[in-house]
């Protein structure tokens, strides 16, 4: 810390980029930030033109121009061409706000500490303060302590302090303890009177004990009791300060929030070790700008909580869509293309197509009960159960027989699954099992019919009975498997889109592409319930029998 | 979703109403049929007059209330089927795992 109290009160910028943070002393003049390399500050974020800006000295002060940008320096949210740099000043670069840049003077941070004539404790002190502040919200808890008690430590001379925090019963905890030489103590091994922390904690205010063996012992001959064990250990100096929480409110009527969230403790054996009353008067300063930091930290650390179960959902989502097979799929007698859209960030709906090994085309689309990540895990089960007979079994019903029996023998409870098993020959011959999924419509030149036969929902009764059927699709046919999304889409005055919208909407263009067909569908669903939060996971397959000449190209 | 509870004769007779689907009230028919149960009722009628919707999930409710009661050795039965609940029982083709009558009057003389 010697060699950075000397530069602890040059101005310098805290920068702040997607990559991370670092501080940069202002040290020549002009001091030049953009994109390219020859500049002092280079940085890059394509908002940042090659020669973005300058700092210039002006006057005894610090100005900041604009170098004729093509996005713009906004400082404090406002674009500007010239601004005279005040401390704590936010400079940002065009509209995306990637990067941020925070004007840090040395004399502004001093000042906090009641004017310039400090030794150079209270350099060390201001140092510590801008690092604070500087640190924004992007530090582990854990590393903020410890920079708060080494400094802390290494500016009183203390041999050894530690921080406690309160938690949410408002009971402290101790959260680190550290030595001299920045090392972390035990917390067994940390022994010390719990009397004087929760004092300064429900007192709020500093308390220094010059010399433990001082105290007074009370009426009540506890006092010396509780301090016993410290004492065993030679300690004779405490200080120990509040950290005190202070919201700025924006209203001046509405009182500042002020709580002590924990304690900063010191110790010594030496007695009358500790600092001048000045000194003292910066470290509960600096024990203020603790306590921000620490709470930043702290809820830095529950957002990155949440961003994490975010991510894991997020990639659960990725995963989900691809296991789900390539929207479209061609072959020699037929063409499908299907999509399936979760309402939330996974779903309980899947399609999938097969090549079983009569060379016909194998299609299924399935819906699990329920919605987001339970379902999700049962249609990937269902999905890969599904995968495993499609391959060895060619008959529909067995199929599905197969899969009920699989999924109660995993014992799922209560969790259950429309789905449709449908096998098309080179021929034209559907042969389809339905457990318990809306009928899919087959459109061909003489109307439209329900594929209706199967059984129950499967993994609900154990040997529950399958039927398959078979009709003769002609060349052009186009079949259209819908989840319960599709027909029970809501508009705003709660009606349904029912099958009637969708045989309406597929009818006009069974003969066009079946991309045609499905994206129509879709849009059609969409702006049906236009406005309105998507409550059900629409997945649409749609399969058209083109023995001679594939229709889409 | 609210269910109501009677007691006509020997047959409890529990009134189900609104929205029977998942997060909204779902766990709410299972723990009155556990509790129906466990205060040693062996003889349930759920009247579904009051069901305006019903999506997978609370047909899964449903579901699973009929084989709480029947694996504890009740009887239950179902009556006063509104046309959406009827129609996805028979659409999921579980319409023949429920005893199901037209109005509670036939449910009632069905017990007796």
């Amino acid at each position: 810390m010697a060699t950075e109290s000397a530069t602890s009160l040059v101005p310098r910028l805290q920068v702040e980029e997607p990559a991370g943070g670092r501080v940069v002393i202002l040290d020549r003049r002009p001091f030049t930030i953009g994109r390219r390399s020859a500049n002092d500050l280079v940085l890059m974020d394509p908002d940042v033109s090659r020669d973005h800006v300058e700092i210039v000295d002006h006057e005894g002060r610090l100005l900041l121009k604009d170098r004729g940008s093509r996005f713009g320096t906004f400082v404090n949210g406002f674009q500007v061409s010239e601004h005279q740099l005040e401390p704590n000043d936010r400079i940002t670069f065009g509209r995306g706000g990637r990067t941020e840049i925070v004007f840090l003077s040395g004399e502004g941070a001093s000042a906090t500490l009641g004017g310039a004539g400090f030794g150079s404790d209270l350099r060390q002190i201001a140092l510590l303060l801008e690092a604070l502040r500087g640190m924004g919200s992007g530090r582990v808890l854990d590393e903020v302590l410890a920079l708060v008690l080494d400094s802390a430590i290494e500016v009183s001379g203390a041999e050894r302090g530690f921080i406690m925090l309160a938690n949410p019963e408002g009971v402290l905890e101790m959260k680190l303890a550290r030595a001299q030489g920045k090392f972390t103590l035990p917390q067994t091994g940390f022994a010390i009177s719990r009397k004087i922390p929760d004092e300064v904690f429900q007192t709020g205010r500093v308390r220094e004990v010059r010399d433990l063996r001082d105290l007074p012992v009370r009426a009540d001959g506890t006092a010396a009791d509780d301090h016993g064990q410290t004492i065993a250990l030679g300690i004779r100096h405490i200080l120990c300060t509040p950290l005190r929480l202070v919201r700025i409110v924006e209203r001046q009527d509405k009182p500042a929030d002020e709580r002590n969230i924990g304690v900063l403790y010191l110790d010594s054996r030496e007695r009358g070790k500790f600092l001048s009353g000045m000194a003292r008067a910066a470290l509960e300063a600096m024990a203020s700008e603790a306590a921000s930091a620490i709470e930043n930290a702290r809820l830095y650390r529950e957002t990155q909580e949440k961003v994490r179960i975010e991510q894991e959902l997020r990639t659960a989502a990725q995963i989900q869509q691809a296991l789900l097979p390539p929207p479209h799929k061609l072959g020699a007698f037929f063409e499908a293309v299907g999509s399936s859209v979760p309402c939330r960030a996974v779903g309980g709906d899947f399609f999938e197509y097969f090549a079983p090994p009569d060379g016909g085309f194998a299609f299924a689309l399935g819906d699990v009960a329920g919605k987001g990540p339970p379902a999700a895990l049962l249609a990937a089960v269902l999905q890969g159960i599904l995968t495993g007979q499609a391959y060895s079994a060619v008959e529909p019903f067995e199929v599905m027989t197969r899969i009920n029996n699989a999924l109660l023998a995993r014992g799922v409870e209560s969790r259950f699954a429309t789905a449709f098993y449908g096998h098309l020959s080179p021929e034209g011959v559907l042969t389809y099992c339905n457990a318990g999924h809306n009928p899919p419509l087959v459109f061909g030149a003489d109307g439209v019919r329900r594929l209706e036969v199967g059984g129950m929902i499967v993994g609900l009764i154990p040997f529950a009975t399958y039927e398959q059927d078979k009709v003769q699709l002609s060349p052009g046919d186009v079949v259209v498997v819908f989840s319960d999304g599709v027909s029970e889409a809501t508009n705003a005055a709660g009606e349904e889109f029912e099958e009637f919208r969708i045989r309406e909407v597929v009818e006009p263009l069974r003969t066009d592409s079946i991309q045609d067909v499905q994206a129509a569908l879709l849009r059609s669903v969409r702006n049906f319930s236009q406005g309105l939060i998507q409550s059900d996971d629409i997945t649409v397959l749609v399969v058209g029998y083109r023995p001679q000449s594939p229709a889409s190209s | 979703m609210t269910i109501e509870q009677r007691s006509v004769d020997s047959v409890v007779v529990l009134d189900l109403s609104g929205r029977l689907v998942l997060g909204d009230g779902s766990g709410l028919l299972k723990d009155k049929i556990n509790s129906v149960m466990f205060e040693g009722n062996k003889r349930l009628l759920l009247n579904l007059a009051g069901v305006t919707y019903m999506d997978s999930a609370g047909l899964g409710e449903l579901i699973a209330a009929n084989t709480t009661v029947t694996r504890q050795g009740g009887v239950v039965k179902v009556a006063n089927l509104t046309k959406r609940v009827s129609d996805l029982l028979v659409i999921t083709k579980v319409i023949n795992v429920f005893d199901v009558h037209e109005s509670e009057a036939e449910a009632l003389k069905a017990f007796a």
